[in-house]
């Protein structure tokens, strides 16, 4: 009982910064219908932003996490104008998007290798020493911090988009961006604003995962697994987002746990081609003719 | 009102347009008749500035027309579109709200709301409801609502009936009607020219992107070559 409720913990920690990352790929694809491959480039950067923020700049730790959000959002923002926004512009299909999107992640981490270097960088210890004891259980001081930095984020993301003006146009725009523009949305701006969220809360999520592990050029492919759990949940719904994060993490941990961590990603990757086998859109996912 | 002069747009590599010229006056309810593909609502769809003239000029109030839909929903134009394109993954009251985007006198919006209410009774019945779970004629209604909530004063309206039971294009058409009476004026783009030349003031018919015959909507109603091609015998028109 003890090792459940251990491994439940776990699975909560890391699938609350899984959800993190998923809410990026689905607000991105939800509006423009791709996924942004250079997602988990964006996540890396806010990695060494956040390191350099506490190390270089030896600010607190809370201002470093916004200032790796900020970081990271604008540079989604940029990635979009200098990248995305041409093609739009071209109508072109949705493969070339994907196809950019590739070009940048692997542009960006090489950018990284280039100037910082590709060696592994060690986050200071921001927190006391030892795990928070719980009767039986013991949580990891960093694991609690991703659940909370992580639970509050996306709850003032979802609070943004249920129940502010601009939320109802990116839900709108979601669903249909003619029908947007003819309420007066102006859906370039659409576009910047999700942009903007998804990238801060990649700047939140690489922090986090700096902390967790160690920040290097490759951290970004840590991606894979969240864009595995949107694609489980359902690619452009973020309620779909967060649950297939928890779900994938709680297996992932479950797995480790009582077989062996050597099998998580093969199941991980079994359940993802499974969903895509019997369900294609997901748990919450839109369906083709939701979405015209 | 609203000026269309010499307009040639091309789309998808036809030229849908060759040369339109028309005008709408305040107060009126004017039709665009004609068949499949004669570039009716590609007509609609550049008013609004979702497609690019390459000749031509488009001049509302005054103002000429460019590409940014916002800008034009600003300056008073609204659309409703074809196959309506209501926002079904949200409710019928933000589905209204959002045609107020742009707006930010928040007392004129509740008052509108309650007009567009008293207009769809049906809509403030199901106000809390997913748009996606209204019928057919139900999402016709939201999607004239939406477009009300804007406080456009010029209302283009493509193919308002399209996929309608006999029964509620009646009631589409008399809502026509009313919203005219609401201060509005009205392009409407119809297939079922029959009950669109019974509504409105003035008609132009539009063949392969050329305005081939214009005028009193009475007029080309009687004309044989219209009621030859548009119009057939009655019954299946008004039924379509």
């Amino acid at each position: 009982m003890v090792q459940f409720l251990q491994q439940l913990v776990n699975g909560l920690s890391i699938g609350s910064v899984y959800a993190l990352m998923a809410v990026g790929y689905s607000l991105v694809y939800s509006i423009m219908n791709f996924s942004n491959f250079a997602h988990g480039a964006v996540i890396m950067l806010g990695a060494y932003f956040g390191f350099y923020s506490l190390t270089l700049l030896r600010l607190p730790f809370g201002v470093s996490f916004v200032l790796a959000a900020v970081g990271t959002g604008l540079v989604a923002v940029l990635l979009e104008r200098l990248a995305y926004k041409p093609l739009r512009e071209r109508r072109a299909p949705f493969l070339y998007f994907i196809i950019t999107a590739m070009g940048a992640s692997i542009f960006i981490e090489n950018l990284v290798v280039a100037t910082i270097g590709p060696t592994y960088k060690t986050y200071p210890a921001v927190f006391g020493q030892g795990p928070i004891q719980l009767g039986a259980l013991s949580i990891g001081r960093i694991d609690l911090t991703m659940f909370v930095v992580s639970a509050i984020s996306l709850t003032a993301l979802m609070i943004f988009i249920d129940r502010t003006k601009m939320g109802k146009a990116i839900q709108a725009s979601a669903y249909n961006m003619k029908a947007s523009a003819l309420m007066g949305i102006n859906t370039d701006r659409v576009i910047i604003i999700v942009f903007a969220l998804g990238g801060a809360l990649a700047g939140v999520a690489g922090v986090l995962f700096g902390m967790k592990y160690l920040v290097y050029p490759q951290i970004g492919n840590i991606t894979n697994k969240s864009f595995i759990a949107a694609v489980f949940g359902g690619l452009g719904s973020l309620p779909g987002a967060l649950i297939g994060s928890v779900l994938l993490a709680l297996i992932e941990t479950f797995v480790s746990g009582y077989l062996s961590s050597q099998y998580r990603d093969l199941i991980g990757f079994v359940i993802l081609i499974a969903m895509l086998v019997v369900r294609p859109t997901g748990i919450m996912g839109k369906s083709a003719e939701d979405k015209a | 009102m609203l000026n269309v002069r010499e307009l040639h747009v091309s789309y998808g590599g036809i030229r849908a347009l060759r040369g339109v010229s028309l005008e709408v006056n305040e107060g009126e309810i004017v039709t665009i008749i004609g068949a499949n593909g004669a570039g009716k609502s590609t007509l609609l769809n550049t008013i609004s500035g979702f497609l690019k003239p390459a000749k031509g000029e488009l001049e509302f109030k005054g103002h000429k027309l460019g590409r940014q839909p916002a800008k034009i929903v600003q300056l008073g134009i609204c659309h409703v579109p074809e196959g309506r394109l209501v926002f079904t993954n949200l409710t019928v009251r933000d589905n209204l709200l959002l045609g107020a985007y742009l707006r930010t006198d928040r007392k004129a919006i509740a008052a509108d709301l309650e007009k567009v209410y008293a207009l769809f009774p049906r809509l403030k019945e199901r106000e809390r409801q997913l748009a996606g779970t209204l019928s057919g004629g139900e999402q016709q209604m939201l999607a004239m609502g939406r477009a009300l909530m804007t406080d456009g004063q010029l209302v283009l309206m493509d193919e308002p009936s399209l996929g309608l039971a006999p029964l509620l294009v009646k009631t589409v058409f008399e809502i026509i009607v009313e919203i005219r009476k609401l201060g509005k004026t009205i392009l409407l783009v119809e297939q079922n020219a029959f009950k669109a030349l019974e509504v409105a003031d003035r008609a132009y018919v539009l063949e392969q992107g050329k305005v081939v015959k214009s005028g009193r909507a009475c007029d080309i109603a009687q004309d044989p070559a219209v009621r030859a091609a548009y119009l057939g015998s009655k019954s299946v028109a008004g039924g379509m």
